[in-house]
């Protein structure tokens, strides 16, 4: 259920692209989009206009259609959900694993650090950024900071559970067993204890899409993103000051919002039940 | 008989675990000499220290144990002076370890094939093909019928028996001149024990190499080894050729441990070594065997024990040798 969500989203967010990319041969098209952050509802007269065929999920006062820009968001919010989640995996593993196999001085301080990560504020550090870099923010690299910003500082829960899983897996037989074949440190770790624990590892990161995407939502929401970028959370907050008579505006996208997360949580459970030998008939 | 006979040679090695409770001094003081291309068996109770000898000599100690003294020379190399990196080297290609639980023996993750061709590649750096060609012949060695095939298939897909024959297969790969076979049958049912017990003498011929087996059953160490080192809460009680010490055991555990072996020819009762090993944090005064012992005086809970030459061939560790007339099993 949880993948059939997800799946649907990126339909939405890629294949829906490329169809409106297609002339029928009448010259018209299958289906309109119009560019992201476009005004030209407004040329057509077509501004602040309910659902309707033309404009699925109406237009908003400025003339965007809620619609195009709701697909344009969703490529938009899927990549800064799984780039994060991405990065966040890839030095939650690396760290985690280094914390876990290590001994004595090492273990301790990345353990250290990894509990220094896990109290830091992430929300409130890329709202500072978003403000102290907002010259990066307009020029289009808003996004891809936030992606940063959230990998760099959203890493410590997956350290924090490599970390205990590889306590776990590096008293089994088989990594003694390496060790008296003459395997290296470093080869055990890679090449037999990480992935051995990789189950729990994809179902953090299934849900912390989910996460990521949520803070996106809410930096833009609070006027932190970039206002040039389609994002679901500036059209909420697009929509947020007139919400009582142009609803559409804000329901829409926060509706995709709900969906994605509900559909990565799915994901994720879904997933934790499926990699579980034990919950197999 | 002359040290360069021995491939093999531990002096006095201490190996103590680090843990909250207290240090457990699993191997305090324990001297083996094994012959090149003989079979020597280390026999005790779970906890005598058998298993952490033949870890301490691979120098893979699990922590928080930690090798503290003594000397171990393997074919004329100091082992513990050794570089991590140069012990690795030893590794799988001159010293091998089959170990108990053949199910956990093997990263589930990964097929036969990558698991066998991994060592070989690590020590012999063959290309993958050819490394492949190796892995089935050992596999044909081993006795595993269908080698081709179970080259692909996975850990969980093959019985007890079949991944032990994988496991000892994975220990010869590299044709190690000592392997070390820990408790290498105690997982598998009686008729794959044989068969595996049989595999491995038949193996160790064809490679002229040199086993340990490591073990806490008599019936093994009877069929498989010309020479027994008897251990007792980390320390050694009693080396002798197996037929002597099956024969006239000079150490009263030594004999404990051979009335407890049940026997089809006398109806008996089967008897246990009474009471517990020893707690190894503060093992006991004088001879550790001391409380268990039935033939125990004041002095054996005074004085330790030193180890003494019954024949060159014979020694035991007992304030008693002398006065006591133990009985063996034959």
């Amino acid at each position: 259920m949880g993948f059939a969500i997800v799946i649907a989203f990126f339909i939405f967010a890629f294949v829906l692209p490329v169809l409106a990319s297609i002339r029928l041969p009448d010259g018209s098209h299958l289906i309109s989009l119009y560019p992201a952050r476009s005004f030209e509802a407004l040329y057509q007269g077509q501004e602040g206009q309910p659902p309707s065929w033309q404009h699925p999920f109406g237009t908003e006062l400025a003339g965007i259609d809620v619609f195009s820009d709701s697909v344009w968001g969703a490529r938009n919010d899927l990549y800064v959900g799984i780039a994060a989640t991405l990065l966040a995996t890839v030095i939650g593993i690396a760290v985690g694993a280094v914390a876990g196999y290590s001994k004595g001085i090492i273990s301790a301080s990345l353990l250290g650090i990894i509990q220094v990560f896990f109290v830091i504020p992430v929300l409130l550090l890329i709202l500072l950024f978003a403000r102290v870099y907002s010259v990066l923010v307009f020029a289009g690299f808003g996004l891809t900071l936030i992606v940063l910003i959230l990998g760099f500082f959203g890493w410590s829960g997956i350290a924090f559970v490599v970390r205990g899983e590889i306590f776990r897996v590096k008293e089994l037989e088989f990594i003694q067993a390496e060790k008296a074949l003459g395997a290296s440190n470093f080869r055990i770790l890679f090449r037999h204890i990480v992935p051995n624990i990789l189950t729990p590892v994809i179902v953090i990161a299934s849900l912390s899409v989910a996460g990521n995407i949520l803070t996106e939502v809410v930096i833009s929401f609070l006027g932190f993103g970039d206002p040039n970028t389609a994002t679901w959370g500036l059209l909420i907050q697009e929509g947020s000051t007139y919400v009582s008579t142009y609803w559409w505006v804000s329901f829409f996208p926060g509706l995709l919002v709900v969906l994605i997360v509900l559909g990565f949580n799915l994901l994720g459970d879904g997933l934790s039940d499926a990699l579980n030998p034990r919950l197999r008939e | 008989m002359s040290s360069l006979d021995n491939i093999l040679d531990i002096q006095d090695l201490k190996t103590y675990f680090f843990t909250e409770a207290g240090v457990v001094k699993a191997v305090d003081g324990v001297s083996i000499q094994v012959q090149r291309g003989g079979t020597h068996g280390l026999v005790g109770e779970s906890g005598s220290g058998k298993s952490v000898t033949a870890l301490s000599t691979l120098r893979i100690v699990p922590r928080p144990g930690r090798i503290v003294g003594g000397k171990i020379t393997f074919d004329n190399i100091d082992v513990l002076s050794l570089e991590e990196k140069e012990v690795r080297k030893l590794r799988g290609k001159r010293m091998a370890i089959v170990f108990q639980d053949p199910m956990s023996s093997l990263n589930p993750l990964y097929t036969i094939e990558h698991q066998l061709t991994e060592v070989i590649r690590l020590h012999k750096g063959l290309d993958k093909a050819v490394a492949r060609d190796e892995a089935r012949k050992i596999l044909e060695l081993v006795g595993i019928p269908e080698a081709e095939k179970r080259l692909d298939a996975y850990p969980f897909e093959l019985s007890g028996g079949m991944k032990q024959r994988i496991a000892i297969a994975r220990a010869l790969s590299c044709e190690p001149s000592l392997l070390f076979a820990d408790e290498p049958t105690t997982n598998l049912d009686v008729t794959i024990q044989a068969q595996v017990l049989e595999l491995m003498k038949t193996l160790k011929k064809d490679f002229g190499m040199t086993l340990v087996v490591i073990t806490h059953d008599m019936g093994i160490i009877a069929e498989m080894t010309q020479r027994v080192t008897v251990l007792y809460a980390g320390q050694v009680y009693e080396t002798a050729n197996t037929w002597d010490l099956f024969n006239g055991p000079k150490h009263p555990y030594t004999e404990a441990l051979l009335k407890a072996v049940p026997r089809l020819d006398k109806k008996k009762v089967l008897v246990s070594v009474p009471g517990n090993i020893p707690n190894l944090i503060e093992p006991p005064s004088g001879c550790r065997f001391h409380p268990r012992c039935p033939y125990a005086i004041e002095v054996c809970k005074e004085k330790v024990p030193v180890l003494e030459a019954v024949t060159p061939d014979h020694s035991v560790a007992c304030h008693r040798w002398k006065e006591l007339q133990l009985k063996g099993s034959l």
